[in-house]
């Protein structure tokens, strides 16, 4: 008798599981954002889940953990439940807390990437009247105003140990010169501000969505953009690329996806699948490209692989070069 | 100024259901939200993103706009009724507008708050409407230098929100600025007063600090009250005849809503500054200029003018550099910023040449935001005057619950909560030995905007602050916060003089 009632009680959990399997997702979803509600990520995460709703036929509901600069909802995504109801946004700051002892977690071993959904691409932007006034007219002259000038040309780069920061160092790196970088706590607007007007610093090592109105109303100008290829689209069709003056520099900023380690095998393909398809979604890209946001999809391997590529060299180089102390 | 179109624009806007509707919900949404400690415009703007995607764009602009100007508003309800400012905006407006509750005047603070608020937003407005371009251009200037001394400026004021003893309102105003330092700090990342505690690398977070200092404190003092007696039940006697505050009332306050209006709006459009110093700065600027500054602080109706046209002349302000410039004034802004971004339009001088009509409809929509806080204002008041007739064994639970999840909300952390108890306990002992507790406040807010900006002065400058004689709209705001230090120094000098010697005669008598 008490084996039977095992055989039958086997049966009906491997059938109720597998069953529950099949009709994945039967209830809403939780997509976790690390930052504010009304910020850059959270709208990208919230265009992003109405299509993945579509998909889904579910809803998702962005809850937002901000707090600790992103360490928060980061941690709550990797301790969240695996059930596959619960996943999150991750963005680039992700692979610096470890190495700036914030977190305990690394952003390759801790979460299981789930798909990288944009990047963009940081530019070296200055001050058009400075420029003129030293004879600044591509990449090239400010690289060698840069080596006559050690330490002297101020960039501004978003907040400390953020990633326009970085990116400040990583072009010191790859350029082999030195500028000095000043952080904005308030965000890349105030430091686009005070370089459009001339004061305080030089420059900017932000994203060109960033300084976007300053371009178009010639305070600032664009010398650089540290990308593999031109933006395709009237606005930064002009601007051209670091690689095309003979510098060879990448860097950007990117937003992903991820789940907590252990999901079931089968829900996580059910999910990334859906994702893939979300990306194309029309609404979802019409959105991106409004924001002057990039798509820029990488799988789950490759979101891996190139998450550990950042935490564990890239990165890292950049921020002792912009003077981070690790 | 193209006049045939502005008009346009206005009929436009005006005689659409479509954008009304909106904005009234918005409006309606916006002052709900406003008067629940916790949750602000800003939460409220980006919640409701989502669903304006598929509307038109000026009828979302109008919902958005509907509650970024309710919520402004909206946090002086439970500043007044409960002394826990809705929102950081209302936190000046409970100095004058909690007193004026206790002396059984609800009805007329709040009435007061709403018209002070309308007629500080219709300023915003037109300020904006009509002189945007010079506005903008103002605010780009401030930078480094002349945001430290702004900071300054602000930090002036503590002697006139300080109360009888300014040494005690210093007291008060370094413990924020001590408290201002916990966590990461901005410029570098070091980590101060951390103790490899990690909820603290944030430092205190802001909203649950203010929501204990004042709303769970005043809840304590309360129960302690109600224990031993003292506590009496307000009666509502006052009967509210008319929602708009009487023609000799604004008679006394009209001066402070157009001073405090027009504070706002330019301390709202620059970028980094918003209502939370706005209002502290109109208070301080208002009651220096009255005749009565002793007045100032028990419950006068100019206190409660002069802060809520400030906080609702900010969001105009704010909205003048997104529009015209496309930095936003303040994180409502930025969410409103993404708003116009989704619908393809990149706010910024180009909008100005490709969209003319645009913008103008968003000017109108502006006003018609304003409008429809008024309409929806008047016909709350009468409704929320009613919470201070509940009787007060139900009343402080319920704020206590209220305070609670609103702090809980912000970050939804339970280390917010705890902050937002223990700053109960620090508010109701200061309140005790009567430190005020708007200094705080005050240093919270202007504390790391002050390094900031002095860190980052000193570094672009190779460590040369002399450098800022040559910034001349930085060295104008300390000379003025230098004058205003004195003039209230000298002015409680002579409050204190006038009341020894009303003490004097009554003693004689």
């Amino acid at each position: 008798m008490k084996k039977l009632f095992a055989v039958v009680m086997f049966l009906i959990l491997t059938l109720s599981s597998s069953s529950a399997m099949a009709a994945y997702p039967e209830k809403s979803l939780t997509a976790i954002c690390p930052w504010g509600a009304g910020g850059g990520t959270d709208s990208c995460l919230r265009a992003f889940c109405q299509a993945l709703e579509k998909q889904l036929g579910q809803t998702v509901i962005v809850d937002n953990k901000t707090g600790a600069g992103g360490v928060t909802g980061h941690e709550a995504i990797a301790d969240a439940e695996p059930d596959g109801y619960t996943f999150g946004m991750v963005t680039f700051e992700f692979v610096t807390y470890h190495a700036l002892e914030v977190s305990d977690y690394k952003s390759y071993l801790n979460y299981d990437p789930l798909c990288r959904l944009n990047a963009d691409p940081a530019g070296i932007t200055v001050n058009k009247a400075w420029a003129e006034k030293n004879g600044i007219k591509n990449l090239k002259d400010f690289i060698e105003y840069c080596k006559k000038h050690p330490g002297e040309v101020r960039m501004g780069g978003s907040s400390a140990n953020s990633v326009w920061h970085i990116a400040g160092g990583y072009f010191m790196n790859v350029a082999g010169v030195e500028l000095k970088m000043v952080t904005y706590p308030d965000g890349a607007a105030s430091a686009v501000q005070a370089a459009a007007q001339g004061v305080d610093i030089e420059g900017v090592t932000v994203s060109l969505a960033e300084a976007r109105s300053f371009i178009e109303s010639g305070n600032l100008i664009c010398l650089g953009l540290m990308a593999e290829e031109r933006i395709n689209n009237e606005v930064f069709g002009k601007i051209p690329t670091c690689k095309e003056q003979g510098i060879n520099a990448f860097y950007a900023t990117w937003r992903g996806l991820g789940l907590p380690n252990g999901v079931d095998a089968s829900i996580r393909t059910k999910l990334a699948d859906a994702c893939r398809a979300a990306v194309k979604d029309a609404d979802f890209i019409k959105y991106m490209t409004n924001a002057g946001l990039g798509i820029a999809y990488l799988d789950s391997a490759e979101f891996k692989a190139f998450l550990e590529q950042q935490e564990e060299k890239d990165v890292p180089a950049a921020m002792k070069a912009a003077g981070i102390e690790l | 100024m193209n006049w045939g179109l502005l008009f346009e624009s206005y009929v436009n806007v005006f005689t659409s259901a479509q954008v009304i509707g909106m904005t009234l919900l918005g409006a309606l949404g916006g002052i709900l939200l406003g008067a629940v400690p916790g949750m602000t415009a800003t939460m409220g703007v980006a919640l409701l993103i989502p669903f304006s995607f598929g509307m038109d764009l000026i009828p979302s602009i109008g919902l958005l706009l509907g509650i970024y100007c309710g919520g402004m508003y909206g946090g002086s309800i439970s500043a007044i009724l409960i002394h826990a400012p809705g929102t950081p905006s209302a936190a000046a407006t409970l100095l004058d507008g909690y007193p004026m509750c206790q002396k059984g005047q609800a009805g007329k603070a709040l009435s007061i708050a709403m018209f002070s608020s309308f007629c500080g937003g219709v300023l915003g407005a037109l300020i904006m409407t009509f002189l945007s371009p010079l506005v903008a251009q103002m605010a780009m200037k401030f930078t480094s230098a002349e945001m430290l001394m702004l900071a300054f400026f602000g930090l002036s004021v503590i002697v006139s929100i300080s109360g009888k003893s300014i040494a005690k309102g210093l007291i008060s105003a370094f413990f924020g600025l001590l408290l201002a330092t916990v966590g990461q700090d901005p410029t570098y990342g070091a980590k101060r007063f951390v103790f490899g505690f990690r909820p603290l690398l944030s430092g205190f977070s802001f909203i649950p600090t203010l929501i204990g200092l004042f709303a769970i404190a005043e809840v304590i003092a309360g129960v302690e009250r109600i224990i031993s007696g003292e506590e009496k039940q307000q009666k509502s006697e006052e009967k509210i005849t008319n929602v708009l505050p009487d023609f000799k009332t604004i008679k006394q306050i009209w001066l402070n809503i157009i001073s405090g209006g027009i504070i706002g709006t330019f301390i709202g459009a620059i970028p980094g500054a918003g209502g939370d110093i706005a209002v502290f700065v109109s208070y301080g600027f208002n009651k220096s200029a009255s005749k009565h500054p002793e007045l100032w602080g028990t419950g006068i109706p100019n206190g409660v003018a002069a802060t809520e046209s400030a906080n609702n002349g900010c969001s105009g302000g704010a909205m003048i550099p997104l529009l015209s410039l496309g930095v936003p004034g303040d994180a409502v802004t930025a969410v409103l910023l993404g708003a116009f971004i989704m619908k393809g339009i990149q706010p910024g001088p180009m909008m100005y040449v490709n969209e003319l009509p645009t913008v103008y409809r968003v000017f109108a929509a502006l006003m018609l935001a304003n409008l429809a806080m008024l309409i929806v204002g008047c016909a709350g008041v009468r409704f929320f005057a009613k919470i201070v007739s509940v009787e007060k064994k139900m009343l402080y639970p319920i704020i206590l619950v209220v305070s609670l999840l609103g702090a809980f909300s912000i970050n939804k952390s339970i280390f917010d909560v705890g902050v937002c108890v223990l700053f109960g306990v620090i508010g109701y002992l200061m309140n005790k030995y009567e430190f005020p507790l708007s200094p705080i406040l005050l240093a919270l807010i202007l504390g790391p905007m002050c390094e900031q900006n002095f860190v980052r002065f000193v570094d672009v400058n190779n460590g040369n602050f002399w450098e800022i004689l040559n910034r001349p709209i930085a060295v104008g705001f300390f000379v003025v916060s230098v004058a205003t230090i004195l003039f209230s120094i000298y002015n409680q000098h002579k409050i204190n003089r006038r009341e020894a010697e009303n003490r004097k005669k009554a003693d004689n008598a």
